[in-house]
């Protein structure tokens, strides 16, 4: 009997910290990973590893992520995506905005804890 | 195998062997017995054959000799010859079979004795008639007792055979004993054996059953040690995987304070005004790369600072009097805003430039710990 299938990540982060760290810990958790320092390089992970989840920072080297995350919904529309960022947003902002491009939105200060129960909402069993 | 196990089952070996080897020993001692009791039997038996011949050989003799005395036959006489020879034989034979039998060998010397008496009186007789000399052997007849003399022979010979006889009875009585013994001893050793490998077996059985109930014990000592094994490696995998849950919290949570830091330092660094952050007191705390490039001055030489060390209002842009009450630290007592506020900055070489001041109140939650001030330069006017 083959174990099941893990779940695939894509994590778009420009720090390479908060990449390894997010890596270590959701592939502990049981997901599949894949980190992409752009958006060039999250493009390229969509087309060949389309992915069950997209994890985008807000300020990427090359890209805005909420811009790359509307480009990379043509190509995924049915796969969620979750904006994690230290940019802190007004509650109304994300209320009003930002819940309507993104699946999710969490600020860096959240736990590690509460970001993998919105990856366990997002992606359910 | 226990060691005193091993001890108890060898000592119930030795037991039997001593058991096998005594009823042995007893049983050929008294096969032996038997053996010699039968050697005895047939010698005894043949001591009651001998006197009896001899009795029988006399009587012979003496027909023969008075046959010999009235016909003068020669057989006869060769008769009476090979009766004496006989009667000579059986008689030392008696004599050897009684030589261990004091009574029995006197009495049979006794006999031999008359025997020999009735021998030579025939012997004479027959002599006598051989030589033809008939009054010689008148007179020894009439003077013959032999009836007597046989008499007395024949009452020996009856007692040598009734004794004999006692004798047969009672070594048969000892034979039938000896037997029984025999028969008892190899009974009780074989029923003692028994009971031996009956304990042998019980030992066995013993050691198997503590040999059991020992490995039953441990195995359960075993299966415990294992639960227990089991929990503790459960309980340290699962401390363990809390140990690296809360480990990856707290470098995530270093890592995005660091972030937000790094972040809002960007922020206020990237702003080309003057950013001054005050104290409730009106010293610098912190500043922006824009205050240390227009003023000259290093952070460590004006944080802790009063901002009047750096800015100060130009009344004489505002068209004011000089004040008497300081309207910066009035604002911030009064947590309000104060905008575009005409002011001189003076740098470390004392030139001054002019700017417009505002300045905010900080607040934490409802409370206001200092204040902000931003300085834009003033257009310079022609």
């Amino acid at each position: 009997m083959n174990a099941p299938t893990k779940k695939h990540i894509l994590i778009v982060d420009d720090e390479a910290n908060i990449r390894e760290l997010l890596e270590e810990f959701l592939t502990q958790n049981g997901y599949r990973v894949t980190p992409a320092q752009s958006a060039i390089e999250a493009h390229k992970v969509a087309r060949t590893d389309p992915p069950n989840l997209i994890i985008s920072d807000l300020q990427l080297e090359d890209s805005d992520g909420l811009d790359m995350i509307k480009s990379l919904k043509e190509t995924l529309p049915n796969t969620p995506m979750m904006l994690l960022t230290g940019v802190l947003f007004d509650p109304k902002v994300v209320r009003d905005t930002l819940s309507k491009k993104v699946s999710c939105y969490l600020d860096k200060t959240a736990s590690l804890s509460q970001i993998l129960a919105e990856v366990q909402r997002l992606l359910p069993n | 195998m226990k060691d005193h196990t091993v001890k108890r089952i060898l000592g119930f070996f030795l037991l039997i062997f001593a058991v096998v080897v005594y009823v042995a020993i007893d049983s050929v001692r008294n096969i032996n017995r038997d053996m010699t009791g039968s050697d005895w039997v047939n010698h005894t038996h043949e001591v009651i054959l001998d006197v009896n011949g001899a009795l029988s050989d006399i009587r012979s003799a003496d027909a023969a000799v008075l046959s010999y005395v009235v016909a003068g036959d020669a057989r006869s006489k060769a008769e009476c010859k090979e009766i004496f020879a006989d009667l000579d034989e059986q008689l030392g034979v008696a004599r050897d079979d009684t030589r261990h039998e004091a009574i029995q060998h006197e009495e049979i010397v006794q006999l031999i004795g008359l025997c020999n008496a009735r021998v030579d009186f025939d012997r004479s007789v027959l002599a006598a008639r051989q030589s033809n000399d008939l009054q010689t052997v008148r007179s020894l007849l009439a003077s013959d007792a032999g009836v007597e003399a046989t008499h007395e022979i024949q009452r020996l010979v009856a007692k040598v055979t009734s004794e004999e006889m006692e004798l047969l009875a009672e070594r048969d009585h000892t034979s039938y004993d000896q037997g029984q013994t025999t028969r008892v001893t190899v009974w009780s050793g074989v029923a003692l054996d028994f009971v031996l490998f009956a304990g042998v077996g019980w030992v066995i059985w013993s050691d198997i059953v503590a040999r059991r109930r020992a490995a039953a014990a441990l195995q359960e000592a075993n299966e415990q040690l294992e639960n227990r094994v089991r929990e503790r490696t459960a309980e340290l995998a699962s401390a363990n995987e809390k140990l690296r849950s809360e480990n990856l919290e707290r470098r995530w949570a270093n890592q995005t304070l660091e972030h937000q830091l790094h972040y809002n330092q960007l922020i206020i660094n990237s702003i080309s005004d003057l950013v001054f952050v005050l104290t409730k007191s009106m010293n610098i705390s912190r500043i922006n790369p824009a205050v240390v490039h227009l003023v000259g001055r290093e952070p460590p030489d004006l944080i802790n600072q009063p901002l009047s060390s750096v800015v100060r209002l130009d009344m004489d842009r505002s068209g004011g009097a000089a004040l008497l009450v300081d309207p910066l630290s009035q604002a911030l007592a009064e947590g309000r805003d104060l905008r575009d506020l005409p002011a001189i900055v003076e740098d470390k070489m004392g030139r001054k430039t002019p700017v417009t001041l505002t300045i905010f109140p900080l607040r934490d939650r409802d409370k206001v710990v200092g204040g902000i001030v931003i300085l834009q330069i003033a257009p310079k006017t022609s």
